[in-house]
């Protein structure tokens, strides 16, 4: 201390001298600070830092940022633009939909015409396979799905399995039992899971080849009694095919030397997909009587089977909970899945539903199993969207477990969440709750549960509800930054708005809302245009107003 | 303007038979095309005042970078790049393929952009076809061209309802 306090008073005094001396006492560090201080005080503070940074730099960890990071910061930059069409679409006012059904009839266009060229490739793939890219992009390759292996073997059928030719691996396992060759079970057990998949009808690449009909249609059977089955089947399977007497896949098992548990769970969740839940509670005895353990997917299928299985509220119940205790007997975990499908269940349950499905989900909660949005949509239905409508609280508390994280999908049914839940909110006529809800679906990646479809009735529903409750101003706001790029009104929803604009009193904004009617094309709807005028005849309007916009107005003052 | 070029014959130049021929009457010749004079390229003569001729048509190749722009972008000219000659090939392929999946409907010349890998081809089309005709050759050329290159390819597509003449020559 004593020798800078020296260095200290020398500096000093040569600062009166010259300010262009450097100083030689202290550490190289003193320099730069000293030039153009003057004040020991500042002095002693500059030794002490410059002592401090003697000390161990510590480098920091390397950061390891995701391949998409920048692509991801930079997006979060740019914000949704209100007045442009979803991205599939050209940015061109010729090319832009006006409403839903032009929107997707110019998707559904789009798509036909990438089918139109995958056909060509499919058909000429010799003048596509040449690889002029490094590395090579498989996914812009031509397919190659014809077998190699010829001949009549066990590796000649696992390759047609493996390339999901149905037809083709039925024939060939026709053929080797006729040669006489044994199949192992394995391969079996394959063939069995591809049949029960598609359901004894072609798989997708051989139905493409026969197809003639539209890409929406399904296939209609028309050889069918108009019974509750046909609802079963649209639910279940939306290929029309139903499960035969004398399927190949019936008749594989009755020949199969030995079965094991995966043969008859197969058999089983084929049956239910495909529409013969009676069989596959046969199916099910038959394996508890072999002593077979089923696997998780199995029970899964029963579960949902058992609404078709029995009629009455409390039997469905009954059944449900000997499933789930026979789960527990041969010690097989359940998922998320399985829940869901109880709950599922549940909703045709009625008033039994009601009363025991919050004891299922304290029981997913002892199991530490986290709900899918599933989950959360089938409580909802059962709690909202039954007959005699009981006052619940339980939307607020879903709403807080679904604003809480942002959602995977682990359910087919996980989808449905966010339009049945505005229609709850509609229905309770809760514009709060409709907020939180809007908030929860832009969280993370909740918005990727939407398609076009939901994202219109989501939206929809969204719009009348702050149509009724909302002020006219806010309406406006919210109507501009909607359409056309979230959502294209529907007559029910310019009803609204025109009804919202009358309770303000707010004709003023017609003009435009006519200019909005007419791009939709909703210009010739009756009622709409009787709202419409009705609106418009009831005050006289100033002058500036019957300018271009009214060809009807019969109000015109001159 | 987007009409494809037409084949120039090539003519065979002998040497005289003078200077020693070949025993078994092989000949060496010198194969020329016929002249193509620099003056007249991408040129659009003067006429008598009825032929509608649109901005790119109207100006001569010496006006590229001062009144027009390029109609294919790429890397491959600059000093040490490579593939030049496989772009203007790609080049030629592309525009032909577009002139027959959009009949009539081209307005103007295509124009290519490249992007690292993208491909993004700009077209300006006329307003005959329906919208969904439109999109069903959008997506029919964008997914064929993605294949046939293996490399993604986009198309960028502004209507008009006739043709935008500059002037008549």
């Amino acid at each position: 201390m004593a020798a800078r306090r020296l260095g200290g008073s020398s500096w000093q005094q040569m600062s009166l001298l010259s300010r262009r001396w450097c100083l030689q006492a202290g550490s190289a560090g003193k320099r730069e600070q000293n030039r153009y201080s003057s004040s020991s005080t500042t002095l002693e503070k500059t030794v002490e830092n410059s002592e401090v940074t003697r000390e161990e730099i510590v480098l920091p960890r390397r950061k390891t940022w995701d391949k998409l990071a920048v692509l991801q910061a930079l997006a979060s930059t740019v914000n949704r633009d209100p007045t442009a069409a979803h991205y599939m679409f050209q940015d061109d006012p010729f090319l832009m939909p006006r409403n839903t059904a032009n929107s997707r009839l110019l998707s559904l266009s789009k798509e036909s015409g990438r089918s139109a060229a995958k056909y060509i490739i499919k058909e000429f793939p010799q003048y596509f396979d040449k690889t002029t890219s490094e590395p090579n992009i498989p996914c812009l390759m031509p397919e190659n799905l014809t077998p190699q292996i010829e001949g009549v073997s066990e590796a000649a059928l696992k390759e047609r399995i493996h390339l999901r030719g149905v037809k083709a691996s039925v024939d060939l396992f026709d053929q080797l039992l006729q040669a006489g060759s044994p199949v192992s079970l394995e391969t079996t057990n394959s063939l069995l899971d591809l049949l029960c998949f598609y359901g004894d009808g072609e798989s997708a690449q051989e139905k493409q080849n026969e197809q003639k009909g539209d890409l929406e249609e399904p296939e209609e059977n028309t050889s069918e009694q108009r019974s509750p089955k046909r609802q079963f089947q649209k639910s279940l399977n939306s290929s029309g095919f139903r499960w035969r007497e004398n399927s190949n896949a019936e008749r594989i098992f009755k020949i199969m030397p030995e079965r094991n548990a995966h043969s008859y769970c197969t058999m089983i969740r084929g049956m239910v997909k495909h529409g013969a839940p009676a069989k596959a509670y046969d199916m099910y005895t038959d394996l508890l009587n072999e002593r077979h353990k089923a696997d998780v997917h199995t029970f899964n299928a029963l579960i949902r089977a058992v609404p078709y299985l029995k009629e009455k509220f409390a039997e469905r119940w009954a059944l449900v909970k000997d499933f789930l205790n026979h789960m527990v007997q041969q010690e097989v975990q359940p998922n998320v899945l399985t829940f869901n499908a109880v709950l599922k269940t549940l909703r045709r349950c009625g008033g039994v539903g009601r009363g025991v499905s919050l004891s299922v989900i304290q029981e997913m909660n002892a199991l530490d199993i986290e709900p899918s949005l599933a989950t959360y949509e089938h409580l909802l239905h059962i709690f909202y969207r039954s007959v005699e409508l009981q006052p619940s609280t339980i939307i607020a508390e879903i709403l807080e477990e679904v604003e809480k994280r942002s959602f995977t999908p682990q359910d087919p049914d996980d989808a449905n969440f966010f339009p049945t839940a505005m229609q709850a909110c509609c229905d309770l006529k809760d514009i709060k709750l409709a907020y939180r809800l809007n908030k929860s679906m832009e969280k993370g990646d909740n918005w990727k549960f939407l398609d076009m479809d939901r994202l219109n009735a989501y939206w929809s529903k969204f719009f009348s509800l702050l149509c009724m409750m909302e002020q006219i101003d806010v309406v406006l706001k919210w109507y501009k930054e909607m359409t056309p790029s979230l959502f294209y009104p529907s007559t029910r929803s310019m009803f609204d708005l025109l009804q919202a604009l009358d309770a303000a009193n707010h004709l003023e904004v017609i003009p435009s809302v006519w200019e909005d009617i007419k791009q939709l094309g909703f210009s010739r709807k009756q009622d709409l245009l009787e709202e419409l005028l009705s609106l418009m005849s009831r005050e006289e309007h100033p002058e500036e107003e019957h300018d271009g916009a009214f060809p009807a107005n019969q109000q015109d003052p001159h | 303007m987007a009409a494809p070029v037409a084949a120039r014959a090539l003519r065979v130049v002998s040497w005289s038979r003078s200077c020693a021929p070949p025993a078994l009457g092989a000949h060496r010749d010198l194969h020329t095309t016929p002249v193509c004079f620099k003056t007249r390229a991408a040129r659009v003569r003067v006429g008598k005042g009825d032929k509608p001729v649109t901005y790119e048509q109207a100006h001569a190749p010496h006006y590229i970078a001062h009144r027009k722009g390029w109609l294919s972008l790429h890397t491959g000219n600059l000093d040490g790049e490579a593939g030049a000659a496989e772009r203007t090939v790609e080049d030629v392929f592309l525009r032909k393929f577009l002139y027959g999946t959009f009949p009539g409907c081209l307005a103007n010349e295509v124009v290519l952009k490249r992007r690292a890998n993208l491909l993004v081809i700009c077209l300006v089309v006329l307003q005959n076809l329906a919208p969904s005709k439109l999109y069903f050759l959008i997506g029919y050329s964008e997914t064929l061209l993605s294949h046939f290159y293996k490399c993604p390819v986009r198309l960028e597509v502004q209507t008009v309802p006739t043709k935008v003449i500059y002037k008549y020559l």
